[in-house]
């Protein structure tokens, strides 16, 4: 036991940062730091138990914007079956849901609906990018319209290129994405949490990344401060 | 039901509802705001364009021959209709022949993708009415067969570009023709078995019969066509009135709705338009003359002559139309699609308002609206 | 975008009225014919003339031309174009009519101005508020002429041909593009 509490290598950066903030004699009670190693303690034990169970149940939110939901539809239904991977219970809202297919197109107009989405989804989340278009645009790559990937506006955890991906590739992901979250740590994926924020965000009204438009805003101010 | 809520003297005010762009009985990412009066929509407004990809920008800055690509996503459940629109304009703008078996194959895969295409509608319209993953089973099994049909002979399950300006792409192998009789063969006794499920289900019954009546004026003023109006009792049907391709060579009848125009007609059609489009198979089969399936050699650099014209066909939905300018380059000056759903959904509204929320999906549904035809 | 290559069709003679010019002229509105476009009889009518046009032509029992299929705008450079498919529920004729509005300057392009038929036509109305969205025909007294594809601050009329696409972190990745 003390020899994983003092076992600093799967220690957070935050938990390391505040060890040398805590006087000695404070050591021994409960604090931050020690809920923390507590927690990198058990999650080597209880980690591998929870993955499994969690990588058998992925539940998709049905988040489909066009063609390839269509064989994301296929999927569900019983020439693929995609229950037998567990991940057949598609929830409509994003609260109840672990996974996000980004089936078709994400143009500008939509993108800020879909990080909406992403940001409502619980933790643990992630995101399988199916489709050409969602990669990198795809077809449609240099449209005005579309946006020229989801990863550019969310993390995106299993790329699944095709146009449409065939169904069976869409298991294939599937299984990709279990293997992934077999080999997580609970007390590693804590500490990231915060990076599974959406990358960009885009405005709702004229579908351009908010940093432009908060730069643009910025200029302008001092643009006319500069003519006072 | 609806009256009862009219009458009763209960006070309400009125709230505005944002449904949508993720719905999952949108089909895709439509946007309805909805202005409700307790059950009751009063105003509708529906907020299209989360699917806008540009096709008619891609249609003019692409080569026609890398544009025969993309128009299978216009509709993509549809996709042999969308390029068949393209072909026929660039065709008659060309004035170049097309070879009888090249006909006969477009009608063939056109009713096979007409079929695959109504199996997913009645899938997707019985989850909106409620019917969440038990039902939808028995048509994507029928569905699965048609896409391994035309996998075998476009490589692709749904993108097929597979009719391309002159003719089509490949001319399959006799044994494939002997699949598509073996299908052809047993879906009828399919289409009976969703009948014996869904059409005198007293569920189903209770949701359509009666809602969502679309008035006959009312279509024709909003340019409504396909199955859409054909429940509403107006016979029209391209395939008839204006005949393309092989068509007049055929035998086959346009069902029309029996009652007012309600969703319980809209639904009756299709289904037995599927009847209808494996007749008209089983004659295209039987037909099949021998001979060139090209008429056009399939080049990158692909032109047709100068000249303008615009070409519709019946597609799944409605008249689905292509407008093409040429210049007598490889680039088409301009290209416009007239898409049947665009034009149906405009008229939801008139439909929605007056009806309890609940109805909404049934209407919307019996509509068959496909969102990248809407938004292209 | 480039349009170099791009020509525009040629323009086309002048033909003698067909059957819907004629019925126009014989209730007074002009119009002049140009070449067909796939065998449907094609004319030109002036801005100020349309509406009356289409009413007359929807209503009639002699043309019953009840069907609007689209309306397209297509930006010839120098002019833009209007273009309205007519159908029949009940007949097989068709009818193409254009009407032509050239651009009024070249620093104020945007104010290419035409009458609305959504007032009495409904599926005018959508179609004319796309037209607005990607060519940018701004159509007068149309009930709700808002952009109905973009988003509804976008910036220009993308289906113009001197359109500039925007180019900002979500498309800046493919530098071979068609932009
Ligand atoms: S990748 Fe292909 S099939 Fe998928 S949404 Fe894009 S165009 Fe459609």
């Amino acid at each position: 036991m003390s020899e994983l509490l003092n076992n600093d290598l799967n220690s957070t950066d935050l938990a390391r940062e505040n060890a040398a903030l805590i006087s000695p004699e404070l050591a021994d009670t409960v604090t931050l730091t020690s809920i923390d190693k507590a927690i990198n303690m058990l999650s080597q034990i209880v980690s591998p138990i929870a993955n499994l169970a969690r990588s058998n149940s992925v539940w998709p939110l049905t988040f489909g914007t066009s063609c390839c939901a269509i064989e994301m539809m296929c999927v569900g239904m019983s020439a693929f079956d995609i229950s037998r991977f567990g991940s057949e219970v598609f929830r409509a809202t994003p609260r109840q849901a672990d996974l996000i297919i980004t089936a078709g197109t994400i143009t500008r107009k939509m993108a800020s609906a879909l990080i909406t989405l992403y940001e409502q989804l619980p933790e643990p989340k992630y995101v399988i990018a199916m489709g050409a278009c969602t990669i990198t645009g795809g077809m449609f790559n240099d449209s005005y319209s579309v946006v020229q990937g989801v990863d550019r506006i969310i993390p995106v955890d299993v790329y699944l290129p095709g146009c449409p991906p065939r169904p069976e590739a869409i298991l294939d992901a599937l299984l990709k994405l279990q293997q992934k979250i077999r080999t997580e740590n609970y007390a590693k994926r804590r500490v990231q949490a915060y990076q599974q924020r959406p990358v960009c965000y885009v405005d709702y009204d004229c579908g351009r990344p908010l940093e432009d438009l908060l730069a643009m805003a910025m200029e302008d101010t001092s643009l006319a401060l500069d003519q006072k | 039901m609806s009256t009862n809520l009219e009458t009763t003297n209960l006070k309400t005010d009125e709230m505005i509802i944002n449904m949508g762009p993720q719905h999952p009985a949108t089909h895709g990412v439509l946007r309805l705001i909805l202005k409700l009066d307790g059950e009751i929509v009063r105003h509708v407004e529906p907020v299209i364009g989360h699917l806008h990809r540009a096709q008619e920008w891609q249609g003019q800055n692409r080569t026609l021959f890398q544009y025969q690509a993309l128009i299978d996503r216009v509709d993509y459940l549809s996709g042999m209709f969308t390029s068949l629109a393209f072909a026929h304009a660039c065709e008659q703008i060309d004035g170049c022949q097309i070879p009888p078996r090249a006909q006969y194959l477009r009608a063939l895969v056109c009713e096979m993708n007409r079929i695959s295409s109504h199996l997913l509608w009645l899938g997707t319209f019985l989850i909106d009415l409620g019917a969440l993953f038990g039902f939808p089973f028995y048509p994507f099994r029928e569905r699965e067969k048609l896409l391994d049909l035309f996998e075998e002979i476009a490589g692709q399950r749904m993108m097929f570009n597979y009719i391309r300006i002159g003719g089509v792409q490949r001319d399959p192998k006799p044994s494939w023709f002997e699949k598509v009789r073996k299908f052809t063969a047993e879906f009828p006794d399919r289409i009976d078995e969703y009948e014996a499920i869904v059409t005198q289900n007293p569920i189903v019954l209770k949701r359509t019969k009666g809602v969502g009546i679309l008035d006959k004026s009312v279509a024709m003023d909003y340019g409504v066509t396909g199955p859409s109006i054909r429940g509403s009792g107006i016979n029209y049907d391209l395939r008839k009135t204006r005949p393309y391709g092989i068509y007049p060579e055929l035998n086959f009848e346009i069902p029309l709705g029996q009652n007012q125009g309600d969703t319980w007609d809209r639904y009756m059609c299709r289904i037995l338009e599927m009847r209808q489009s494996n007749n008209l198979i089983n004659q295209c089969l039987d037909k099949m003359p021998e001979g060139e399936i090209s008429g056009k050699k399939q080049i990158a650099g692909l032109r047709i002559k100068a000249g303008e014209g615009f070409s519709a066909i019946e597609s799944p939905r409605g008249v689905l139309g292509c407008y093409v300018i040429s210049n007598g380059s490889d680039k088409a000056y301009r290209i416009r699609w007239r898409n049947p759903s665009f034009c149906n959904l405009a008229v939801l509204p008139s439909l929605l308002i007056g009806r309890p929320i609940s109805d909404i999906m049934a209407i919307f549904g019996s509509i068959d609206v496909i969102l990248p035809d809407v938004d292209r | 975008m480039s349009q170099t290559d791009t020509n525009k069709p040629n323009e086309t003679k002048e033909m003698e009225l067909g059957k819907f010019g004629k019925f126009l002229k014989d209730n007074g509105i002009d119009s002049t014919r140009k070449d067909d476009s796939i065998n449907v009889e094609t004319i030109v009518i002036s801005v100020k003339d349309l509406e009356p046009a289409l009413r007359l032509l929807k209503t009639s029992s002699e043309t019953k031309l009840n069907m609007l299929l689209t309306i397209s705008g297509v930006d010839y450079t120098d002019r833009i174009d209007s273009i309205y498919h007519l159908w029949s529920y009940d007949h097989n004729d068709a009818l193409v009519i254009k009407v032509e509005l050239p651009k009024q300057s070249q620093a104020n392009t945007d104010t290419v101005n035409l009458t609305s038929i959504a007032n009495f036509w409904s599926a005018a109305n959508w179609h004319e508020r796309e037209t607005y969205d990607l060519v940018g025909i701004r159509y007068l007294r149309h009930p709700y002429l808002r952009r109905i594809l973009n988003p509804w601050d976008w910036e220009g009329h993308p289906l113009r041909r001197d359109y500039k696409q925007l180019v900002d972190a979500l498309n800046d990745k493919n530098p071979h593009s068609f932009r």
